[in-house]
């Protein structure tokens, strides 16, 4: 009878054991959570003040940041914006360290493979951002450069010379956070290959009396311009 | 000190020298086939106007391939009675060497500013080594009103064709006018006289190592010495005319260098344009007379093409910068018919400004907010060709004159604007 009872109980006073060793963690959970939800409000708090002092919503909207959220569908400011991801960015390593606290395996494995991933994720956005900053000055360049020398489709070679930046960059962004990187790699070399084989027949083949039109009046608009425009600007 | 000044064989050459009054500099790179006139009206001016003071001709050269510094030991004046001209009683020692720095107009008159310095000179002048049309009274001109007349700062006054230096006759002179209220006709002229103690006062500027060495040391001069309110005046020097300048040089960059050193510099003394309304007249010297000035050839309509692709194009970045009534405003000049073109002093005023306002505000980067000036500038530029086609020199005056009181009328905005 005794050892029926033991059956019984034993479970019990494992689960109850259990229970003990749990609570503990749960608990250490609860307060890295509570902890780190206060931590992140502060930190997001501080960071947005920053930002404002620092006019970052100004140079936002000079960089095209916030052109680029509305495109998104986000009408907040820039700099609530960043601060809203670093707070989310916060409780979201916050809950990985609370999980961790548990030590139960299963959870343990995924918060490690978690934390291994962070650095692509960084090295990803900062090729995001800059590669957006490039890709903006480049076309700016570009637009700019088109347009002063009297070029008719000076916007549309600057969007061109964007799109095809900002694919280039989205090909790198993916395959430093290691998604798909053979259907990313192929995708690319499909896309790329594609636009440059376009542009090779358009201009080589279909364009070819056009391209000679182009440069034909180029040249005597050149000739033109030797012989007619002597003023001098300083 | 990592200057031209200070090395060996030029130290040499000036303990040679010791002490001299007056300093003439002529910045020069691969000028040879022009720089042998300059320096002979050089020579002769300081015989003619000043035999009894102790001269030196500095050439400070950017690292010629072509000769240029040997033209210049080489030149000389022949036959001083041609000239009607006595021999000096003393030569007029040449010093030619290249300069050191960063490569620009701005590190050649640095040296030319540091040798004045060591020389003690009282009275400066430097003149461009391009130049075809300077007379031996040029130097007097620019020399004689610091000798003689006590000013610091001379700058030049040319009898130009009406289509030319339109940068200068649209946006420096007319923004410089309003902005220091001194009406400096030719504030990038090029050639200048100056007191050795105002060549000293440029010197304790921390500017050698940025863009005023490069370009825009023209601007910068007769702005710090306007600002610094040292006594400025003008000399009427005649018709300026200077070898062709390189076909290659882009007008948007030529643009960018005028315009940013001019936005460039409203930033440091913003003190002291701000308080400042209407402007006075700067007394010249000089005889004035007229010129008969070559015609120029203007493609108008290739101008206007250019100005309405930038109305195409640019819209985006106009909008930015001028928001969107002066944009529709430029929109509705860019439809008008070639004939009934017009650009508004009014309006080019305001887009000046705002363009002042985004340098200052720091809207985008320097070189891509002025150079997407350019079509906007060049459909200003049409305007003024256009109708000042048949005007004379006198009418086509009159209407610089014009667009600088709008200048001057529409300051409030520009000071109000300005955080």
């Amino acid at each position: 009878m005794e050892n029926f009872f033991n059956l019984i109980l034993e479970p019990l006073d494992q689960l109850f054991m259990r229970f003990k060793m749990f609570v503990p963690n749960f608990l250490a959970m609860l307060v890295i959570l509570l902890l780190g939800y206060v931590l992140a409000y502060l930190i997001k708090r501080f960071l947005v003040k920053f930002l404002t002092a620092i006019k970052f919503d100004s140079w936002s909207d000079r960089m095209g940041f916030t052109k680029l959220m509305r495109h998104g569908n986000l009408w907040g400011k820039p700099s609530m914006l960043l601060g809203n991801i670093v707070f989310w960015v916060l409780l979201f390593l916050t809950l990985m360290s609370g999980l961790s606290a548990l030590q139960i395996a299963v959870i343990d494995a995924l918060v490690s493979q978690f934390f291994s991933y962070i650095p692509r994720i960084f090295s990803a956005a900062i090729i995001m951002i800059v590669g957006f900053v490039f890709s903006r000055f480049i076309s700016r360049a570009v637009l700019i450069a088109a347009a002063n020398s009297g070029f008719h489709y000076a916007k549309l070679l600057a969007d061109a010379v964007s799109t095809l930046l900002l694919v280039l960059i989205v090909a790198m962004v993916m395959e430093q956070l290691q998604i798909a990187p053979v259907i990313v790699l192929a995708a690319f070399s499909i896309i790329f290959g594609g636009i440059v084989s376009a542009l090779v027949i358009a201009f080589g083949v279909g364009g070819i009396h056009a391209a000679r039109r182009i440069i034909e009046k180029d040249v005597l608009d050149k000739d033109k311009e030797e012989t007619k425009d002597e003023i001098e600007h300083i | 000190m990592k200057t031209a000044t200070f090395r060996a064989e030029v130290q040499a050459q000036l303990e040679g020298i010791g002490q001299a009054d007056i300093v003439v500099g002529i910045p020069s790179y691969n000028n040879a086939h022009t720089i042998g006139h300059v320096v002979r009206a050089v020579q002769a001016g300081l015989g003619k106007y000043f035999p009894e003071r102790k001269a030196v001709i500095v050439n400070s050269d950017g690292g010629s391939s072509d000769g240029t510094m040997d033209i210049v030991h080489a030149s000389a004046i022949a036959d001083f009675n041609a000239i009607l001209l006595h021999h000096r009683i003393e030569p007029v020692a040449k010093i030619a060497l290249p300069y050191s720095g960063i490569p620009g107009k701005g590190s050649a008159f640095r040296t030319i500013f540091e040798i004045a310095g060591i020389l003690d000179a009282k009275a400066c002048a430097v003149v461009d080594s391009d130049l075809r049309s300077i007379t031996p009274e040029w130097i007097e001109l620019l020399v004689k009103p610091v000798l003689a007349g006590g000013f610091d700062y001379v700058a030049p006054l040319y009898h130009r064709h009406k289509f030319d230096g339109t940068i200068t006759n649209s946006i420096v002179y007319p923004l410089t006018r309003a902005l220091y209220g001194k009406r400096v006709r030719q504030p990038i002229g090029g050639d200048f006289g100056f007191s050795g103690a105002l060549a000293q006062y440029y010197l304790t500027k921390d500017v050698w190592d940025s863009d005023v060495a490069r370009f825009g040391i023209d601007i910068w001069m007769t702005t710090t010495a306007i600002a610094s309110s040292f006594k400025v005046t003008q000399s009427f020097l005649g018709a300026k005319i200077h070898d062709a300048k390189d076909p290659g040089t882009d007008l948007g960059n030529m643009l960018y260098q005028v315009v940013s050193a001019t936005f460039a510099l409203m930033e440091n003394y913003a003190d002291i344009w701000q308080p400042v309304h209407g402007s006075e007249p700067v007394p010249a010297f000089g005889f004035e007379y007229s010129v008969g000035l070559e015609p120029v050839n203007v493609n108008t309509a290739r101008m206007l093409h250019t100005f309405r692709e930038g109305i195409r194009n640019l819209s985006g970045i106009w909008r930015e910068i001028l928001g969107a009534g002066d944009l529709d405003e430029v929109v509705r000049v860019g439809a008008l018919p070639d004939n009934d073109f017009y650009f508004p002093p009014g309006l080019w005023t305001r887009v000046i400004y705002d363009y002042a306002l985004a340098f200052h505000h720091k809207t985008m980067p320097a070189e891509h907010l002025i150079k997407s000036m350019m079509p906007l500038y060049v459909g200003k530029t049409a305007s003024f060709i256009l109708a000042a086609k048949d005007m004379g020199q006198q009418q086509a005056e009159a209407e610089i004159e014009i667009l600088c009181m709008e200048f001057e009328n529409n300051k409030d905005y520009l000071t109000r604007n300005w955080k």
